[in-house]
């Protein structure tokens, strides 16, 4: 069994629309892609899964059980990590307590903020500092961390490449590609070489809907289907 | 005659007692306000109840010692009392803030932010009138400050104390203690320990926190009940000041200089709050002083409060340590 | 919108307003009619008098402006009573001769509108500054603003001998205020419990207190309707999508800064009428019946209950909250609970005890007596909680009105007002 599930998925903001019967499912060990222009819902299907955005019809399903309904933090707890767009650093906190809030129990704290620093070795030199004071490609890192070191089975990332400049975009694409290694991960990425760099498969969202899908190699052979969803 | 009083102003004496008063008017704003700070910073609600809770913590406060002391108590006795009674009010109302919390506050989080205040705006009608009620009932005035708690104080604490050449009130001395122990214990709390950083990461950004796992309902709920309790330890303080007394105007009185603090500081950072209870104390002893020495308009201190108000959201509309977007629209 | 036969929907549009008009203009007679010609005692415990009512109005129209600030812009302006304490220390102070350049005969009706545009500066001054803010923030220095002058107007030793009990009208001034037009005095009448005029129509004399009711009434009425134009004109649509969603109104080209300020200003001169009609009836005011924050909370408090956002009900909230105070007054003199238990029950029931040694009067006396605002507060809290509507916006809402349709938007816009902001850029639109 997949993972994760979603089956028919509608959300709204308001009277918004925004889903309109979101299906994809997400195997054990994978990296998947959703790729799609801006508004389409791609970043509102992170959120109805994670229950920020609730879906009003539909079912979400983890490890076979229903997410429909939990609270936020119950969906986190069974190992659902969230890397939001615009990162989201709690700033006035320090890069380590950036980290602990993010580690479940009292017990890991020691392990996981060893798993962090090793992966981000300038996280550990900035330990003590307030997070609003790092870099943006800092920040990235750090929230990429705050994803690992949550003993996460699933991470939701949602545009991890915006706003960085080419070099730093490269760093954070080797950190996620390390990260893919422990956690099946749900991306949602512009970038489309990134993307290909990370997706085993993708999905192509418009309207609210999943429109296409196919895998990496598919994708990189056949441009122009893609490419009509993506140009503005 | 404004020179010369100047010049008397300048003095060692005048300035040292002064300041003294002054640091002892910020202990105790410190402590009206930081309950009110904590839940705002973390909740965005506004709670006009916290001035009536505080006038109730110093009834209870006066009850507790009332109770238990008797005119052969002595001074160590009577301030051992005083802490039973502060950690007992802080304590039962806590559990009141928690069941305000989940009762009725709960199911506003959805609405604009303008119905916390109006809610418990209708708190502070409730909680008063119940006040008065159980006032008439014992026969108490519930306007002027009630004698009997005020009796509980110890004789130390009614006389004055000579730092040198400084003269200022062993009360004050005495408030400035428990204004530190109090802001030290909150650092501490929020800085220290686990539930401190999930308040402090949810202040910021509930959303993110939740999405980690938090569960920000159950830090809300807490975090209202501290601040509850925190604003009742105040009420226990406040009841042995003469300036302020256990009565039920109390509750206007508090509530007015903790919003003042709060907003000054910035709502929602505890920081600021203590910064600006410095401020707002410093300028309250320094109006003070002016307006029994040179200057005859009886509302001088009250007024350059609310100036002190109005001239920082004019000029640093997020107070002094504010995050611009918290409490917008 | 405008349909074919607008003349029968904007008759319809004000058959309650002339069914309500009708009702409160013959509330004296019916008062009089039941408690004193029927003699039923019942009326005269449940029903306000008419003195009672001459304050609901007064209060109402002060209540009703900060409804249109608040309720229609979303702006809560905490310090409202400024304005409603401008306007009663205007007219007691130009009664007194205490005004440059306006004697203490000028005509109540020049003072009225001398306090009005006194409060449109003060509110222009104050709006200037508070409007670069919003939420929390504006509510709290609107209330800075009139908490320093609530300090400044108690502890000012010009406005009043004793400025912590405030002024009242002088020697200078002994006979009513003239409410009419200037100059013509067939169409004036004096208003006041002890200076009002009596007026004898068709054999029938109206005492003082009637007469003041119904003039205050009409420059009440008139001042309703003035605002109701204003809210029901393309302005008053822009106030609304204000409300709504700000950024949206600014985003079609509106400079919301100027709408925000004009409608304060507008607000601010009808508080200063109602608290200039206030102090022309009381004949004097005190800070804490004006100036203090209180004041307005008790303006809140009747915008709650009667319909955040609906203009008229706010009267009808201020309605609510006399009524209940006047019938669980301490006093007990004439109407009101414990009288009339005092009456129907007589004093050996009374003195029964009931819990221990408590009697059920002592126990009345103590929990229900003088203690409206515990009641008044339940209430309030009640309706914040489950009738966010108020009594006038619910009804509306049945009846099926245009501010249906309004409110449902706002609160849908609330309920998901963090999740939109923060997605407002990626997957809204």
């Amino acid at each position: 069994m997949s993972l994760l599930e979603l089956d028919g998925v509608h959300a709204y903001y308001g009277d918004s629309h925004i889903l309109e019967g979101v299906d994809l499912s997400v195997e054990d060990g994978e990296v998947v892609a959703l790729v799609g222009r801006n508004g389409v819902g791609k970043t509102t299907t992170l959120r109805s899964i994670l229950q920020l955005t609730p879906p009003r019809e539909g079912e979400i399903r983890f490890r076979e059980a229903s997410l429909v309904g939990l609270e936020t933090h119950e969906v986190a707890q069974q190992g659902v990590g969230w890397i939001p767009e615009d990162r989201r650093i709690f700033s006035q906190l320090t890069v380590e307590e950036n980290l602990r809030a993010a580690i479940p129990g009292s017990d890991g704290v020691s392990d996981g903020l060893a798993l962090a620093f090793d992966s981000f070795p300038i996280l550990e030199e900035r330990r003590r500092q307030e997070a609003g004071t790092l870099s943006g490609g800092q920040q990235q890192m750090l929230a990429i961390a705050r994803g690992l070191v949550g003993e996460n089975d699933l991470l939701l990332v949602d545009e991890p490449s915006e706003g960085l400049a080419p070099q730093i975009v490269a760093d954070v694409a080797e950190a996620l590609s390390e990260a893919s290694e422990d956690a099946t991960m749900l991306l949602v990425e512009q970038n489309l070489p990134l993307a290909l760099d990370l997706a085993d498969r993708f999905y192509i969202v418009d309207n609210g809907r999943v429109v296409d899908t196919g895998d990496a190699d598919a994708v990189s052979a056949d441009d122009e289907r893609f490419r009509r969803y993506l140009s503005a | 005659m404004i020179l010369e009083t100047l010049a008397d102003f300048l003095t060692v004496s005048e300035l040292g007692s002064v300041l003294v008063e002054g640091l002892a008017k910020s202990a105790l704003y410190v402590m009206i306000a930081s309950g009110l700070t904590l839940i705002f910073g973390l909740m965005g609600v506004l709670n006009f109840a916290h001035g009536s809770l505080t006038m109730v913590g110093a009834y209870l406060g006066g009850l507790v010692m009332v109770l238990t002391v008797s005119q052969s108590t002595g001074l160590v006795g009577r301030l051992g009392l005083f802490f039973v009674a502060i950690v007992l009010v802080f304590g039962a109302l806590t559990l009141l803030g928690g069941a305000i919390e989940t009762t009725i506050i709960r199911p506003l989080y959805d609405r604009p932010p303008i119905y916390q205040i109006l809610l418990t705006f209708g708190l502070t009608l409730v909680v008063d009138e119940v006040v008065r009620i159980v006032l008439g009932l014992y026969g108490m005035q519930p306007l002027s400050d009630w004698q009997a708690a005020l009796a509980t104080k110890p004789q130390l604490l009614r006389e004055p104390a000579a730092l040198g050449p400084i003269e200022v009130r062993w009360l004050s001395v005495f408030e400035i203690l428990l204004g530190v122990l109090t802001v030290a214990a909150i650092w501490a709390f929020l800085t220290r320990t686990r539930y401190g950083l999930y308040i402090r990461a949810g202040s910021e950004d509930t959303e993110m926190a939740s999405a980690l796992g938090i569960d920000v309902r159950q830090v809300f709920t807490v975090v209202f009940a501290l601040g509850i309790g925190l604003a009742g330890a105040a009420g226990t303080l406040l009841m042995w000041d003469v300036a302020w007394g256990a009565s039920v105007p109390l509750a206007a009185e508090t509530l007015l200089p903790a919003f003042i603090v709060v907003i000054v500081g910035g709502l929602g950072t505890f920081r600021g709050t203590v910064v600006a209870s410095l401020v707002v104390g410093m300028t309250d002893s320094t109006m003070t002083w002016w307006f029994q020495n040179y200057v005859t308009f009886t509302g001088l201190p009250e007024l350059m409060l609310f100036l002190v108000l109005v001239v920082t959201l004019i000029v640093r509309p997020q107070g002094l340590f504010g995050v611009e977007e918290v409490g917008g629209h | 919108m405008a349909g074919l036969d607008w003349p029968t929907d904007y008759l319809r549009a004000h058959v309650p307003h002339l069914a309500i008009v009708s009702l409160l203009a013959l509330y004296p007679s019916i008062y009089h009619l039941l408690a004193n010609s029927l003699g039923l005692y019942e009326a005269e415990i449940l029903l306000p008098g008419v003195e009672t009512m001459t304050a609901v109005l007064y209060f109402g129209l002060f209540a009703m402006s900060f409804d249109f600030i608040s309720g229609y812009t979303g702006y809560l302006s905490f310090g409202h009573a400024a304005f409603y304490g401008t306007g009663a220390y205007t007219v007691i102070l130009v009664a007194n001769g205490a005004v440059p350049l306006l004697g203490p005969g000028t005509p109540f009706v020049v003072s009225l509108l001398v306090a009005g545009l006194l409060a449109v500066l003060l509110a222009l001054v104050v709006g200037l500054v508070s409007f670069r803010l919003s939420g929390v923030y504006f509510a709290m220095i609107t209330l800075g603003f009139a908490q320093v002058l609530y300090v400044f107007i108690r502890g000012w030793d010009y406005v009043a001998r004793n400025p912590r009990d405030g002024p009242s009208v002088g020697p200078t001034h002994s006979e009513g205020f003239q409410l009419g037009v200037p100059g013509v005095d067939q169409l004036n009448v004096a208003i006041g419990v002890l200076t009002g005029d009596e007026v004898t129509m068709l054999g029938h004399t109206l005492g003082g207190t009637a007469v003041s009711y119904y003039a205050i009434g009409a420059v009440v009425l008139l001042c309703y309707f003035a605002m109701q134009r204003i809210i029901h004109s393309p302005f008053g649509r822009v106030m609304i999508a204000i409300r709504e969603n700000e950024e949206r109104a600014v985003a079609i080209g509106y400079d919301t800064y100027r709408y925000k300020l004009a409608a304060f200003a507008v607000s601010g001169f009808f508080a200063a009428i109602a608290g200039g009609l206030f102090a022309g009836f009381r004949r004097s005011a005190s800070p804490e019946n004006s100036f203090y924050f209180l004041t307005t909370g008790d303006a809140l408090l009747a915008s709650i209950i009667g319909g955040f956002g609906t203009l008229a009900g706010p009267l009808f909230g201020r309605l609510f909250d006399e009524t209940v105070r006047e019938f669980l007054s301490k006093s007990g003199q004439g109407g009101g609970l414990l009288p009339y238990l005092r009456a129907g029950l007589g004093e050996e029931t009374l003195s029964t005890p009931v819990v221990g040694n408590t009697s059920l009067g002592t126990l009345i006396d103590t929990l229900l007596n003088g203690h409206a605002s515990l009641y008044i507060g339940i209430v309030f809290v009640l309706f914040v909680l489950y009738v966010p509507d108020g009594l006038l916006g619910t009804v509306r809402q049945r009846v099926g009105g245009k501010l249906a349709h309004v409110s449902a938007v706002r609160f849908g816009d609330g309920s998901t007002a963090n999740a939109t902001t923060d997605d407002a850029t990626g997957e809204e639109e």
